[in-house]
């Protein structure tokens, strides 16, 4: 691919990034697509991001209380497993999983409507696409990856939780209470920013690859890999950088 | 009136049309062949200015489209009816509801008065028994014609716009679509109808354009394209075994 096209494809990710974050309040607003979209994206990706999330908490909680048990700071479990999971991995996890479900899901519908016409039927129809679709989509992502977060979250603690009790035979209540010491401002907000910008990433990516697919059934498979690919590649990135910015924010020292 | 003025157009390496010049009256009947990859549906995405030429010019009632800004389109738009390939019907609406789509779009009609329409636009092309059905349950002509309900829905168009309507259909279905092609634009109102079915094109048609490598290989009426001597249209034609039918029908 040459510089050109890298560079024009780049400022039509921008455009539809920029105009799809715009029609949340400019009209008309579609409020029946956004709300089927936020009952495909939240209420379609609740039970397996409680499933993903409880794994993830209990294996993070054994990983953590076997180490600490060497070094004789068991106690410990819940303050090293509460700050991890609020500040970085509920969101991280969170993120890949809806990534994979509902990412994937925006791009290959999208694209099915390209290869169909659909999309230039709306057009002929005067209606904009990117207001019709990727609104919605982007609406939909920023507010349920956020909610999805939240409950993400509370049950990776909770698979913690188990593990610390009831295989580490720590006391539930030094756990809770080692969570409560962490449930500060500073922890929950580093938590509570990111996914916010995690699911208008996840959302304007899927719906440009999706709206650029070209090439069949061939380069609907290959634009909803990329969706995926590049959506997890930018989360991770992007959790990086936010991170160094909110610890430099919010005063922590490094 | 259409006016492509010495449009060229790639995708890629491919060169599409090469200077084309075309000029389509609003009342005439048009029906553009060509092989697969030759820009049949092309010409109609650039009338609609859903694509754009590499160079030249595309004029329609006397403006110029080629520049203009997407959101300066839909009165352009507005003035055509589109059957895209395959129907293009939207997936997650019903039946009515596809119809439908325009009219709450953009018409202050009450809920009941939509409802009336789309049971009207329903009947005229003969599908009002599948209402409610979802577009993955209907059978290709019944997609179709539920296609042309939703461009008649879209506004009064002036020209209807038909790309390869008949495709995919079985002979009967392909006749009965022809039939609501002609009973639809009446006496007064044109068409453009792409499609590589010549039988189809003639049952339909009075202006006939071949498109070859990019350019107008043929542009005439439907004796002098059973009676033309280009190789690549007699090959055409012969090739699809429909000459025969088309010079016995008369």
């Amino acid at each position: 691919m040459d510089l050109k096209a890298i560079i024009s494809d780049l400022q039509d990710f921008y455009i539809l990034s920029f105009r799809g974050l715009l029609g949340i309040v400019r009209r008309p607003f579609y409020i029946k697509d956004a709300v089927e979209q936020m009952d495909y994206a939240g209420a379609g990706s609740f039970f397996i991001i409680l499933l993903v999330s409880l794994f993830v908490g209990m294996a993070l909680s054994l990983q953590l209380s076997a180490e600490l048990s060497r070094l004789g700071l068991k106690m410990y479990t819940g303050k090293v497993v509460g700050i991890s999971i609020i500040r970085e991995i509920g969101p991280v996890t969170t993120a890949l999983v809806f990534t994979g479900r509902v990412g994937a899901g925006m791009s290959s519908e999208l694209g099915s409507m390209i290869l169909g016409h659909q999309v230039d039927t709306l057009r002929v129809f005067g209606v904009d696409p990117i207001k019709k679709l990727v609104t919605p989509r982007i609406l939909s992502s920023i507010i349920m990856l956020p909610a999805l977060t939240i409950i993400g979250t509370a049950v990776s603690l909770l698979g913690g939780y188990y593990i610390a009790v009831f295989v580490s035979h720590q006391s539930g209540t030094v756990y809770w209470s080692s969570i409560r010491d962490v449930l500060i401002f500073e922890n929950v907000f580093a938590g509570a920013f990111k996914p916010f910008i995690f699911g208008y990433l996840i959302a304007c990516i899927s719906c440009y690859m999706g709206l650029s697919t070209k090439g069949g059934s061939i380069g609907l498979r290959s634009t909803t890999t990329n969706a995926v690919v590049a959506s997890i590649i930018m989360i991770i990135i992007a959790d990086f950088v936010l991170t160094r910015v909110l610890l430099y924010i919010l005063g922590f020292s490094v | 009136m259409i006016v492509f003025d010495t449009v060229s157009l790639s995708f890629g390496p491919h060169r599409v049309f090469e200077d084309l010049n075309l000029s389509i009256g609003q009342t005439e009947r048009v029906a553009v062949l060509g092989g697969s990859g030759e820009g049949k549906s092309t010409i109609l995405k650039l009338i609609l200015g859903l694509l754009r030429p590499d160079s030249g010019r595309i004029i329609i009632d006397g403006e110029e489209i080629t520049s203009k800004r997407e959101s300066a389109m839909r009165g352009i738009r507005r003035k055509f009816s589109i059957v895209f390939q395959e129907g293009a019907l939207f997936d997650s609406l019903s039946v009515k509801e596809n119809v439908a789509f325009c009219m709450r779009e953009y018409s202050d009609l009450s809920e009941e008065e939509i409802d009336q329409r789309v049971m009207d636009l329903l009947r005229t092309v003969g599908v009002a028994h599948a209402k409610e059905l979802m577009p993955e349950e209907l059978s290709g002509g019944m997609h179709r014609r539920v296609s042309i309900a939703r461009s008649l829905a879209a506004c009064n168009p002036q020209m209807f716009l038909y790309d390869e309507p008949t495709s995919g259909l079985d002979p009967v279905n392909a006749e009965n679509i022809c039939k609501l092609i002609l009973e639809l634009s009446g006496n007064k109102q044109g068409f453009i109808i792409v499609t590589h079915k010549v039988y189809d094109a003639i049952s339909v048609a009075k202006r006939f354009i071949f498109l070859y490598g990019g350019k107008i290989l043929f542009d005439g009426n439907r004796q002098q394209l059973l009676d033309t001597d280009i190789p690549e249209i007699q090959h055409f034609i012969k090739e699809l075994n429909f000459i025969d039918t088309c010079k016995s029908s008369g």
